[in-house]
């Protein structure tokens, strides 16, 4: 397969002709944003936190599906690219549930995580929220769909992982969901202990049932008595 | 400049449900001509008459068809795009009642340009009324031989003001969820179940058999330098004669609205529809082309007792509503823009709301995933370009109250 030449951020880089931009970057070292992306997962470019700026292009590109092409000039940190990044990040917040402290997450939040790095601070675009009663019919599956920031990494995983179909999209725009069968809380019929969508969720919308740790299953350390 | 009717030419002149009335007026000819020609000839007429997609983006037709032919596989698709979906645009329901015969001919040419042996039209869920009579034409056609290499047939939306954007239409034909796929790959190499497919207007495709017949040179010499050819406007709003025009590319805005359509004391002319361009009175001189604005060809006028917040308010309701939900910049966006509109609208908009709706524009102009998203900031951005006293006034009122 052919190399092909590209810069990104000044750099003169090569990479196969298959590569997507994001590939290309990601082999070099430079880390860009993404809440969507996984490389295991084919990409959609739903989230547009990866979008940078490509010199000749009317607007930026989700640099996660568009393949490199001979003489692309990159930028994945511009001014303009880090003021569109964080209203998109500042546009999730505003409508995320804002629980953060109580989130079983919390610190291992890519949302939060990305919105750290950008240096963000409190949202204040005024919009709704969209509260759903947390789903915890299933033993193996937590759903808190008011976490819930439509990546859609959990849709792809249980299709093309897992080799199931559980979750789907319903809705439309803002009112958007991710959902099973005809919106239904997942159950046992639908779903089996595979664990793989709750490892892709970025933020706490899918976690795994609490049990008591082993840690406090044993004979009780007494310490002095 | 007058009305001159190329696209509309057949429209009311033939009987929609006898294909004797079409052929009597020359119809078929011109397939019959290209059947005669290599498809890169025909390729080569439609690229040297400058004929650009009439849907709103304006993408060169013949380009189109270009990259669509060269393209690896077999299995082309030619899809006709019949949704219509913008806010104030309903000449394709005109065309489709009046002419559905030029439509198909249209069709056919474009299957032998590409080397495709079927296409869909694609009709939207509203104009569910007028499937009876298409099939019936396409019927009509088929006996007479003329659908032999190439054969057509509908398919409907459900509703969905997205299904027009052409990705998300060939998602909706597919049968799944209408939502748009990030590009490249461009439809001409990847489209309709993964097959080289060209999506084209009903109103583009309406040119292709005069362009043929009468050569592209009659055609390139229409219009302006790099509009060529007439377009069909759909005109409404507080005008008097509201309804169907076709216009050399090119007239001004005020023939169409002021001299045609005989509207008065007007505030704003909306061109292109709910993500179209919002025109001040004072712009009224503003030819109609690809160069300037242009769109889809919906005219919608608002006199002086509209209020502009107002306008722009109602428009980004529809388009939040209308959003997939796909991208999180388009979902995520028009709902927040529609909640600082809001407090516009019941006047109680602060100045660092503008700042908030201006930073809001710009990432979503840049950064959403398809058209919809990436256009839906303009009312916003263009209402506060010509009418930013309107939204200071608000703010202004609110202060005096308090």
């Amino acid at each position: 397969m052919k190399n092909i030449a590209i810069t990104i951020n000044g750099l003169q880089l090569t990479g196969r002709e298959d590569m997507t931009i994001f590939e290309v970057a990601q082999a070099n070292g430079i880390n860009i944003p993404t809440l969507c992306y996984k490389s295991e997962l084919p990409p959609i470019g739903a989230c547009r936190i990866c979008v940078v700026e490509v010199e000749g292009s009317r607007t930026l590109v989700g640099s996660c599906h568009t393949p490199i092409a001979e003489g692309m000039v990159v930028h994945t940190h511009s001014p303009k690219v880090l003021a569109t990044r964080k209203v998109i990040i500042e546009l999730l917040l505003a409508s995320h549930c804002g629980t953060c402290f109580m989130c079983s997450k919390a610190n291992m939040c890519e949302l939060r995580s990305i919105a750290a790095d950008l240096d963000m601070g409190l949202p204040q675009v005024p919009t709704r929220r969209l509260y759903y009663p947390v789903e915890d019919v299933s033993p193996y599956v937590i759903r808190d769909l008011s976490k819930c920031i439509l990546c859609r990494r959990c849709v792809r995983a249980c299709r093309e992982i897992a080799k199931q179909n559980v979750f789907a999209v319903a809705y439309r725009g803002f009112e958007s969901k991710i959902v099973v069968d005809f919106d239904q809380p997942i159950d046992t019929d639908v779903c089996r202990d595979c664990d793989v969508c709750i490892s892709f969720c970025p933020t706490g919308a899918l976690s795994r049932p609490s049990k008591v740790t082993d840690e406090k299953k044993g004979r009780p350390l007494i310490i002095c008595d | 400049m007058p009305e001159k009717r190329i696209v509309l030419r057949n429209c009311n002149a033939i009987k929609p449900n006898r294909i004797s009335t079409y052929l009597a007026g020359g119809g078929f000819e011109a397939l019959s001509k290209v059947r005669g020609m290599s498809p890169e000839q025909v390729i080569e007429e439609i690229k040297a008459s400058g004929l650009r997609g009439r849907g709103g983006a304006g993408f060169p037709c013949g380009l189109k068809w270009e990259l669509a032919k060269n393209s690896e596989g077999d299995g082309k698709y030619v899809i006709c795009n019949a949704d219509e979906g913008e806010v104030g645009t309903f000449k394709d329901r005109y065309i489709l009642e009046r002419d559905p015969f030029t439509l198909i001919e249209g069709m056919a040419i474009a299957g032998h340009a590409i080397g495709a042996e079927s296409g869909y039209i694609y009709l939207r869920a509203e104009y569910h009324y007028l499937l009876d009579s298409l099939m019936k034409a396409i019927e009509q056609v088929r006996k007479r031989g003329f659908l032999e290499q190439f054969d057509i047939d509908i398919r409907e939306g459900a509703g969905a003001y997205i299904c027009g954007e052409e990705s998300a239409l060939m998602d909706s034909i597919e049968g799944k969820r209408g939502e748009v796929r990030y590009r490249p790959p461009f439809p001409p190499t990847k489209g309709l179940w993964g097959k080289p497919t060209i999506i084209n207007n009903v109103e583009t495709l309406m040119n292709i058999p005069q362009i043929i017949l009468n050569g592209a040179a009659w055609f390139d010499q229409m219009g302006t330098e790099r509009s060529k050819g007439t377009k069909v406007f759909s005109v409404s709003g507080d005008v008097e004669r509201p309804g169907v025009y076709e216009l050399m590319l090119g007239s001004s805005l005020r023939e169409l609205v002021e001299d045609l359509a005989m509207a008065q004391r007007v505030k704003i002319v909306q061109v292109g529809g709910a993500t179209g361009r919002i025109i001040p009175y004072s712009m009224l001189d503003t030819p109609l082309s690809f160069e300037t604005v242009l769109g889809a060809g919906a005219i919608t006028i608002f006199d002086e007792s509209r209020d502009t917040i107002d306008i722009v308010y109602r428009t980004l309701e529809f388009l939040a509503e209308e959003s997939c939900g796909k991208c999180a910049p388009c979902r995520e966006g028009t709902e927040a823009l529609v909640g600082i509109l809001s407090k516009f609208s019941r006047g109680e908009g602060e100045s660092r709301d503008i700042v908030v709706l201006e930073q809001l524009s710009q990432a979503m102009m840049l950064s959403s995933l398809c058209g919809l998203g990436q256009a839906a900031p303009i009312p916003v951005m263009d209402s506060l370009q010509h009418f930013r006293d309107d939204y200071e006034n608000r703010i202004a009122e609110k202060m005096a109250v308090q």
